[in-house]
């Protein structure tokens, strides 16, 4: 998890962007969220209905920002 | 005779499942927030990606570290808990809250850093977004901490033990959805460009 905030800051330092910086960010972040989500609040094999609402609500805001990104672009 | 699959029944939320409905209803407030402020970035791309480079990213980065890891130090108080360690649970929830000042003393120094330089509210658009979407999770940090600090109490008094932990995890539960909001706010804000 500490080494892919780095990687973000690093991203961010060196001023990357385009579709590439993006997809790496969304996808960097959708990892560390899922360890959290997963593994600090435990959510590993609870019943599917909360994991769903979690991880959809992870996904789908990272969707989102993809989607309005492109749209940018 | 057929081995007989055994069926694993889920495992509970861990915490009040009343915590839960809060953390959802406040994931779905920063999750408008979230796509409000990048339906604003379309709007206004250029004005965004200039003032983007004012902000902080050291600050920024340092705060995702520090909040990564106090709530690690929070799943350790946890599992402390449950093998009835009060006191190790103690200090676990102690260094959390360490981590949750830091982060506090460093927003408030890059806070600090923008309100001289004259920015507020109505400056633009993009500080607008940057303000209230980040003080807004600011208040959730103390308030997160508020509730870490009323458990390290009641631990204290003995309030909790191997057979009786809820109030731990709950205080957990929200904490970690303060971390986890966190982790998309920081590349959306100071980073995507």
């Amino acid at each position: 998890m500490m080494a892919l905030t780095v990687s973000t800051y690093i991203i961010g330092e060196l001023d990357y962007y385009g579709m590439t910086a993006v997809l790496f960010l969304l996808l960097t972040a959708i990892i560390k969220g899922s360890f959290i989500i997963r593994d600090f609040m435990e959510l590993k094999g609870v019943s599917f209905l909360w994991r769903a609402i979690m991880f959809g609500w992870l996904w789908l805001v990272c969707l989102g920002i993809l989607i309005s990104y492109v749209i940018t672009v | 005779m057929s081995s007989a699959r055994i069926k694993l029944e889920p495992k509970l939320l861990p915490g009040d499942l009343a915590i839960w409905f809060f953390i959802f209803m406040e994931l779905l407030v920063f999750g408008i927030f979230f796509i409000s402020y990048a339906v604003m970035r379309l709007l206004n791309a250029e004005m965004f990606q200039q003032y983007q480079l004012t902000l902080n990213k050291e600050i920024g980065a340092a705060n995702t570290l520090l909040l990564i890891t106090s709530s690690y130090f929070v799943v350790r108080a946890v599992h402390a808990i449950r093998q009835d360690r009060v006191v190790s649970c103690i200090h676990w929830i102690y260094a959390a809250l360490l981590g949750g000042v830091g982060f506090l003393i460093l927003k408030s120094v890059e806070y600090y850093d923008k309100f001289s330089a004259g920015i507020s509210l109505s400056t633009n658009t993009f500080y607008m977004f940057y303000l209230s979407l980040t003080m807004f999770h600011f208040l959730h940090v103390i308030l997160g901490m508020i509730i870490l600090a009323a458990i390290a109490i009641k631990a204290k008094r003995g309030a909790y033990s191997a057979q009786n932990h809820t109030g731990v995890e709950t205080g957990a539960s929200y904490w970690h959805m303060v971390d986890l909001v966190w982790i998309i706010l920081f590349p959306l804000v100071y980073i995507i460009r």
